[in-house]
């Protein structure tokens, strides 16, 4: 593929088609899959259920931050009020870094973008969810 | 990451389908050839969530097969370079790690491993550890990686990892 030498997470820099697509966090994606699973064992007949869908499923099982239809909504509901990207919403929700230095390490977009304050408020946001769901 | 994207896929239909539960048959058909399956520019395929549209059915002059254009969405997986990601450790051995991230496969080279994590094989099974054992890695742990490089096959993707940065390793 062409474009794979100008890919950047770092300096967002998906393309445009991700970047305007929407990003799920691990604990979206686990919701819809569980449902998409539980369907699909409903169907007696001979459906096979694929090996990407396996191994994804498994995946954001462990990796979910947020167990429960609630907490997964109200993340990203408080997310959206900040001025993020996408795929910055959905790196803060996987990965929840615990502090504003890590904050700028996992997601170096943020970086010359974001005051300190800012990140700092967006990730006590984030850790208040946690704890209350 | 994840994402939820809209695609397209062309379905062909033999004409012994034609009948009464067509569109049935073409919607089991889309999910049969697109789920499951990994392409460079859109990833892995996880599953379809929903048909927007079936066009009208076009027939082959020569085979007598109908073709549909078909647009759905889709939660997809795909990977970029410089992002980190949260992976499981599948595999130790002395030329470096190997783990999974869903369903990619990610290789970290002990070069992109700290140098005070050192390859142990006389445990069993074998780790990188440092000399002190505070941090040893080995089979089914959860690894925290950076994505260096991607290597896109036609039907796969491959992924190379990094230990070497910040807030990355062992979580």
């Amino acid at each position: 593929m062409s474009g794979t030498e100008e890919e950047n997470a770092a300096e967002l820099k998906i393309g445009d088609e991700f970047l305007k697509a929407k990003c799920l966090m691990n604990c979206e994606v686990a919701l819809t899959l569980e449902h998409k699973y539980e369907q699909l064992q409903k169907m007696s007949d001979d459906t096979t259920i694929s090996h990407v869908f396996e191994k994804s499923l498994q995946y954001v099982k462990r990796f979910s931050r947020y167990k429960n239809r609630d907490g997964v909504r109200q993340v990203r509901e408080i997310l959206s009020r900040y001025p993020l990207a996408e795929f910055e919403l959905c790196i803060l929700g996987n990965l929840c870094p615990e502090t504003v230095e890590e904050g700028v390490v996992l997601v170096p977009s943020f970086k010359n973008r974001l005051e300190e304050e800012a990140i700092q408020k967006i990730l006590t946001d984030l850790s208040l969810i946690k704890k209350f769901q | 990451m994840f994402y939820h994207i809209s695609l397209e896929h062309e379905i062909e239909l033999h004409p012994r389908y034609f009948g009464p539960q067509l569109l049935e048959t073409v919607k089991r058909k889309l999910f049969t050839e697109v789920e499951g399956t990994c392409t460079g520019e859109y990833g892995f395929v996880v599953a379809v969530t929903t048909i927007d549209h079936i066009g009208n059915g076009l027939i082959q002059y020569n085979t007598g097969f109908a073709v549909y254009k078909i647009k759905y969405r889709a939660i997809v997986f795909r990977p970029f370079k410089g992002e980190v990601l949260d992976g499981v450790v599948t595999q130790v051995n002395k030329v470096g790690i190997f783990t999974e991230i869903g369903p990619l496969s990610c290789f970290i080279s002990r070069h992109s491993i700290p140098e005070d994590i050192k390859f142990d094989s006389t445990t069993d099974p074998h780790c990188y550890k440092t000399v002190d054992e505070a941090i040893i890695i080995q089979q089914e742990d959860t690894l925290r990686l950076k994505i260096v490089g991607l290597r896109i096959d036609a039907t796969d993707i491959f992924a190379i990892g990094t230990l070497m940065d910040d807030y990355l390793g062992l979580n």
